[in-house]
């Protein structure tokens, strides 16, 4: 009898407090779900402004293409909460296809050589990009500026600037192939995605990356190994980078040392977009997801309505822009 | 602080010896009496335009003229000081391949002044400039465009819908490229462009504004990139919706990638440019002005090649040739 009053006496107690929040409730809700409100917005937008952007084929499509950059910035996430910059990733990824794609070719070694070896490069570029900002005290900026130029340098002098193709049917899979008719890079994006999302948010590892980026010093005082941390976090932003760049070989069916230009500011606008903060300390995978695929959907669908490149660009950037302002504004309100 | 003072000393020392051995080559350039050319090239690590910097190192040891060539890193302004300083050098003449050729200009003038011969290879710069250098050595980049649309157009009964594929906007090659489409298609009233977009001259770029492009369910018979790399990229895309038997695909360079995808049929048209001929023709040209000599034509064209599935073969011998001349 007690028990069933007091059951009672909650229920209503949240209920009443449900009801007296419903008006600060709705700037919650937007503060919350902003980026992703704005991206229903837009899906919403092409899907009346283009006949040809909601079906089940297109929506997939625009989903794989987001897939490469999507890897690209979770990592740039976590580089970005810490309050970091990673500029080397578009270099990254044409230094790990033309390795890669020189091991692939059919018959010449088993598929885990080149996949190791591609995840293995990238999180070694990443390893020296966080050694050389957090032990040499170097700020990120330019540590990963030194290696965008050196890696894209590399790629071209272990290609020879020559594109190389002729890669085995297995690796092929990994940027062409699909299971139960998702395309394979879809299911790693949402795979590589839960897990970032759940290393990010569920574990230690995660409220160190959140607490360097709120205050370095803090962090330290409070006995988080900072350096060590730091290079971890550019050590997993290779290793992802490398990832991609596999999937992205394989789609294009070749190594090339002039593949990923300006990527790297793709991947850092999706965590943006996504509401990950340049003064770090804030972030989620989710958002980075959902900011990728507001750049996908941009591009889909202005060249499903056949815009001219030049307004592409133009419109691209405003919408950028605007979404972003949107979502900060509501930040500043919280 | 005195290891600072020591290393400052040291880089010192090698910037003077840096200086004194500049000094010594140009000295060295006039007294044995042998020609120097200057060569202000964009960027050394570009394929294409390696093979066309191997022609000219090997045409002027033919010539027996001492060869300068110089990097400015796609660079403009950096250009231009290489220019300046090859005219300090004093050598008998200049070969300019322009980052832009809107920026050229003063490269020219600088050279003039000292009455050097200019030469500029490969990138056609405007009519005002063209006045002011003794010759132009290369292709008509708008006939590229002209000749991949006219075969198209042939292979089409001349008619159907096109789509062109774009390079970076802006782009020399890719406005001209773009226009001598065009001005082909104006030709044939039964063609029409339904659609233009850029993939940056890239594969993974051409892969998806090609799979886009099949999502929007527009009627394509024709895909016409502004170069080789976003033709490939079109392929995949057209293959792996099963489309690529229904729609022509045609790009520009004859590269020895795409040349593997006209001889399996996939690549329909490619255009061939001759960075071996334009070397060659450039260093010929120079040593010419150099001794005073009169040209015949102030513009020597290489004319660019149709490339098909019927003679990709010799296309295929000149490029293991090239290789092999890299040695």
């Amino acid at each position: 009898m007690k028990t069933e009053e007091t059951i009672a006496k909650k229920q209503t107690i949240s209920h009443d407090r449900d009801r007296t929040g419903w008006k600060e409730k709705i700037p919650e809700l937007f503060s919350r779900y902003g980026i992703f409100l704005i991206f229903l917005a837009l899906v919403a937008l092409m899907s009346v402004l283009t006949p040809h952007f909601f079906n089940v084929y297109n929506l997939i499509n625009v989903v794989k293409q987001v897939s490469f950059i999507g890897i690209v910035a979770m990592g740039v996430t976590f580089v970005i909460i810490t309050k970091g910059i990673d500029l080397s990733s578009g270099s990254l990824i044409a230094l790990v296809s033309v390795i890669a794609a020189s091991f692939a070719h059919p018959g010449d070694y088993p598929l885990f050589v080149p996949l190791l070896l591609g995840v293995g490069v990238g999180a070694f570029a990443g390893l020296i990009n966080g050694t050389v900002s957090a032990k040499g005290m170097i700020p990120p900026f330019i540590a990963t500026l030194g290696m965008m130029t050196a890696a894209r340098g590399l790629a071209l002098l272990y290609s020879d600037g020559r594109p190389i193709g002729n890669l085995s049917d297995s690796f092929l899979f990994l940027g062409s192939g699909d299971l139960f008719g998702i395309p394979f890079p879809i299911i790693v994006f949402l795979f590589v995605g839960l897990l970032m999302h759940l290393l990010l948010s569920n574990t230690k590892f995660g409220k160190h990356t959140y607490a360097i980026g709120g205050n370095e010093q803090a962090a330290r005082i409070c006995g988080i190994n900072v350096d060590r941390h730091l290079i971890l976090v550019y050590t997993l932003a290779g290793f992802l980078t490398g990832i991609s760049a596999l999937m992205l070989t394989a789609r294009i069916s070749a190594g090339q040392p002039s593949m990923g230009v300006m990527y790297e500011l793709d991947a850092i606008a999706a965590a943006v977009i996504g509401g990950t903060s340049l003064t770090g300390g804030i972030g989620t995978i989710p958002g980075t997801m959902i900011g990728a695929l507001i750049i996908g959907v941009l591009n889909n669908g202005l060249d499903l309505m056949n815009v001219s490149s030049y307004w592409q660009q133009i419109l691209k950037g405003a919408i950028i822009v605007t979404a972003v302002l949107i979502d900060s504004r509501k930040n500043k309100k919280a | 602080m005195k290891a600072r003072k020591a290393f400052a000393w040291f880089m010192i020392s090698v910037l003077m010896l840096g200086l004194l051995s500049g000094c010594g080559n140009a000295a060295d350039g006039k007294d044995d009496g042998k020609m120097v050319i200057g060569a202000a090239m964009p960027v050394f690590d570009d394929k294409w335009l390696s093979y066309m910097y191997d022609a000219m190192k090997k045409g002027a040891k033919g010539q027996k003229a001492e060869l300068k060539m110089v990097d400015a890193k796609n660079d403009s302004s950096k250009q231009l000081e290489q220019v300046e300083k090859l005219v300090i050098q004093g050598v008998d003449a200049i070969v300019i391949c322009p980052v832009d050729t809107s920026a050229v200009k003063p490269m020219v003038d600088a050279a003039k002044q000292a009455d050097i011969p200019v030469v500029v290879v490969n990138r056609q710069p405007s009519a005002d400039v063209l006045e002011k250098v003794d010759a132009y050595v290369g292709s008509e980049s708008i006939k590229s465009g002209t000749m991949q649309m006219e075969k198209v157009a042939e292979l089409l009964d001349g008619k159907g819908h096109v789509a062109i594929m774009t390079g970076e906007l802006g782009h020399e090659a890719q406005v001209k490229r773009t226009k001598g489409n065009k001005d082909v298609i104006k030709k044939h009233p039964d063609m029409k462009v339904v659609r233009q977009g850029t993939a940056e001259y890239q594969r993974a770029e051409g892969i998806q504004l090609m799979e886009n492009w099949i999502q929007s369910g527009d009627n394509m018979d024709a895909i016409v990139a502004n170069n080789d790399e976003m033709a490939i990229g079109a392929i995949k895309a057209l293959k792996s919706a099963g489309k690529l038997d229904d729609i022509l695909v045609a790009g520009i360079d004859g590269t020895p990638d795409a040349l593997e995808y006209v001889q399996s049929g996939a690549l329909d048209v490619t255009v061939f440019q001759d960075p071996v001929g334009q070397g060659e023709k450039a260093i010929v040209t120079a040593v010419k002005l150099a001794k005073g000599e009169k040209l015949e034509d102030k513009m020597v064209w290489i004319p660019y090649e149709l490339i098909t599935k019927e003679n990709v073969e010799k296309y295929v011998e000149r490029w293991k040739g090239y290789d092999e001349n890299k040695g």
